[in-house]
């Protein structure tokens, strides 16, 4: 296994009418070589924006901490920092698209309403495989088939508000495989689904990226969906990961408290006549981000004295996990 | 496209056989008829005694005993197979020949104006939206303020002060002396496009800065849209993204009011007019109404109204290209 995307240290801020606030800090993940990894965390942790960075889409207000390191491996082995890529540039435009492509949560607006799906898919092949028009829309069509969109040849000139939700969310994966992407970043591209067409679409992408033996990076709030598709999984709280390792490992034997109350607040089949259990607890917001380990405020075993004051360390007790909680450190445990 | 093409086509005809109904009965409004104003004019100050049997014999000679309804036909079947708008009553000579050459005149102001507007307002609202917050975006906004604020006709006064200094004397009206009156040529259309642009761009001014600012609105919406993000991260290259996704659909607001441009700028024509030394419609028809000289009245609020519903035609065709949703009835 070998790594094709390594990020260290990411720190996003932004200005805003209320001053500065930093929401994503400190991040570190890496995503293997034809490996999923699931990034997972409630609305506002920050994981948009951090995939977001990777392809210099970021807003005109925002910088990135000084500190922060984003390595990428092309398809021809070169190692690109692609925080240093210039605005404007051709490597940039290779990048976006070519090699790291990315499928959005709300299906419908992902598609420009006024042009047919197929003026846009093949618009990214001739940007990116240097196809003719005519071969650029047989290639198309051939894409739309491979995922499940039955009679391309007539869909492919259709406009996106003619077809459903789900036949959509399909068009936009084959739209954004079309490019030939190696690493493919999907924020939570089933959510807006009916809950039986998120299944076929999740069963889609996960054979798609087995087949084209793609890098994934999968955004989502709901750990059930990690353990259907994810080789690894990194939890994202307030802008911070709190635990990362293999998803089976993570999931049977998760070791940070917020990890455990995203566990428990899955509906298990077995038990769906009971409520719906959330993490307790409201998120506090990006302004006023707490001190000390994040979740300190919404933690039932935090440490008093330590958790809301100090910012704990990433430690690791089992071999390939990791996670930042003061309960695990051996100073925590003796304050505890 | 072809079909919608043709449906707005049928609504255009229809709209005009309706706005055509209507100025005839504007025309018709005014107490007494053609008849009356006629005799009045030819014999008043003669001292020749009219009679009601005199005017009623005018009154058939030009068929004006006819009932309204064909009365109507009369007129509205001269002007669209002859081009023939009837008699000018207080120039004693054919509504035709009297406003002759003011149609193409004004039609040139309207044309240069919306064509001036268009072309300077939509590329700098759209510029102001991308560098948004920029000091050029804030320049681009007191500019506006500016342009909003700005009486037409001081414009007028100080434009043609600095175009008197720097261009030479003769900037007022559409022509130099020596073209004034002779026919048309190369020449002469050169000679008019120079002294257009001073009309124009003082016509232009405030459409311009409200323009701008339409466009900039809408295009900051625009550009905040999930499908431009997608599109730029698909790695298509900036300046054909701006153009293709987000421009097209920023634009439709300043398309679908090309008619209401026409109408504001034939209704600010005058004023200018008179400061720039133009003689153009709007003049006239203010003038035929005191006169009440309804033929010439009714000719020109006739072809004003066309080329509005024709405008509007071209605006709604103009939209249904930018965004194919409109034809396809979504
Ligand atoms: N343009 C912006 N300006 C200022 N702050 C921003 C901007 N975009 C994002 N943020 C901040 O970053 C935080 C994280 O945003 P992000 O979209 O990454 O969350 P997320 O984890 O993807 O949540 P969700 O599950 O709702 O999509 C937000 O709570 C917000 O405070
Ligand atoms: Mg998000």
């Amino acid at each position: 296994m070998s790594k094709m995307l390594s990020v260290e240290n990411l720190s996003i801020s932004f200005r805003t009418d209320e001053g500065v606030i930093t929401p994503v800090k400190g991040v570190s993940f890496t995503v293997e070589k034809g490996r999923t990894l699931g990034l997972v965390g409630e609305s506002g942790s920050g994981k948009s924006i951090s995939t977001k960075a990777l392809m210099q889409l970021l807003p005109g207000t925002a910088r990135l901490g000084a500190a922060s390191r984003m390595i990428y491996t092309a398809k021809d082995g070169q190692q690109i920092s692609l925080g240093n890529l210039r605005h404007g540039s051709k490597e940039l435009r290779r990048i976006r698209g070519g090699e790291i492509g990315m499928i959005f949560q709300e299906p419908m607006a992902s598609f420009s309403p006024v042009y047919t799906i197929g003026n846009q898919m093949m618009e990214a092949i001739m940007l990116h495989r240097g196809l003719k028009k005519r071969e650029a829309r047989q290639f198309a069509i051939g894409m739309l088939n491979k995922v499940g969109i039955s009679n391309a040849a007539a869909r492919v000139d259709q406009y996106p508000h003619e077809l459903s939700g789900g036949m959509r969310q399909r068009a936009m994966i084959a739209l954004t495989l079309s490019a030939g992407p190696a690493l493919l970043i999907a924020d939570e591209p089933t959510t807006a689904l009916d809950v039986t067409i998120q299944a076929q679409v999740l069963d889609l992408m996960r054979d798609l990226q087995r087949e084209l033996g793609m890098g994934m990076i999968f955004i989502t709030h709901d750990l059930g969906v990690i353990a259907q598709i994810a080789d690894d999984v990194a939890v994202m709280y307030l802008g911070t990961i709190v635990e990362r390792g293999p998803a089976k490992e993570v999931i049977r034997n998760p070791q940070h408290p917020y990890t455990q109350g995203l566990l428990d607040a899955i509906p298990s089949l077995d038990h769906l006549h009971d409520r719906l259990k959330p993490v307790p607890g409201d998120i506090p917001s990006p302004t006023a981000r707490p001190g000390g380990c994040p979740f300190h405020t919404r933690c039932t075993q935090a440490i008093a004295g330590t958790c809301e004051v100090h910012e704990p360390p990433e430690t690791s007790a089992i071999p390939g996990c990791a996670v930042r909680c003061w309960l695990h450190t051996s100073q925590g445990r003796s304050a505890a | 496209m072809l079909r919608f093409t043709l449906e707005r086509f049928a609504g255009m005809v229809v709209t005009m056989l309706l706005v055509s109904v209507m100025v005839f009965l504007i025309m018709e409004i005014p107490p007494g008829d053609y008849a009356d104003r006629y005799a009045f004019r030819k014999y008043s100050g003669t001292g020749v005694n009219v009679t009601e049997a005199d005017i009623e014999a005018i009154r058939r000679d030009l068929g004006l005993d006819q009932p309204m309804l064909l009365r109507y036909f009369d007129w509205i079947g001269g002007i669209v197979l002859r081009g023939d708008f009837g008699q000018a009553f207080a120039f004693e000579t054919s509504v035709a020949k009297v406003i002759g050459d003011k149609v193409w005149l004004t039609a040139g102001i309207l044309f240069a104006t919306l064509l001036l507007t268009y072309l300077v307002s939509i590329p700098v609202g759209i510029y102001a939206a991308v560098r948004r917050g920029s000091a050029v975006d804030y320049g681009l906004t007191v500019f506006s303020y500016l342009g909003l604020a700005l009486p037409n006709f001081l414009l007028a006064l100080v434009m043609l002060y600095f175009a008197n200094r720097w261009f030479g004397a003769d900037i007022g009206g559409l022509f130099s002396d020596q073209y004034r009156d002779a026919p048309w040529s190369l020449a002469k259309a050169w000679d008019m496009a120079k002294h257009l642009w001073l009309s124009a761009v003082v016509l232009a001014w405030s459409a311009v800065a409200y323009q701008i600012q339409t466009v900039r609105a809408t295009m900051s919406d625009e550009l905040n849209k999930l499908s431009v993000t997608a599109a730029r991260a698909r790695g298509v290259p900036e300046l054909k993204l701006l153009v293709k996704y987000p421009a097209r659909l920023a634009i439709n607001p300043v398309v679908s009011t090309i008619g209401f441009d026409v109408n504001r700028i034939f209704s600010e024509l005058p004023i200018v007019a008179v400061v720039l030394g133009l003689t153009e419609l709007g003049e006239l028809l203010l003038k035929a109404y005191l006169d009440l000289d309804m033929n010439v009245a009714g000719a020109i609020l006739l072809l004003l109204t066309f080329a509005i519903v024709f405008m509007n035609f071209l605006s709604d065709l103009l939209l249904g290209w930018l965004d194919p949703r409109i034809k396809l009835g979504v």
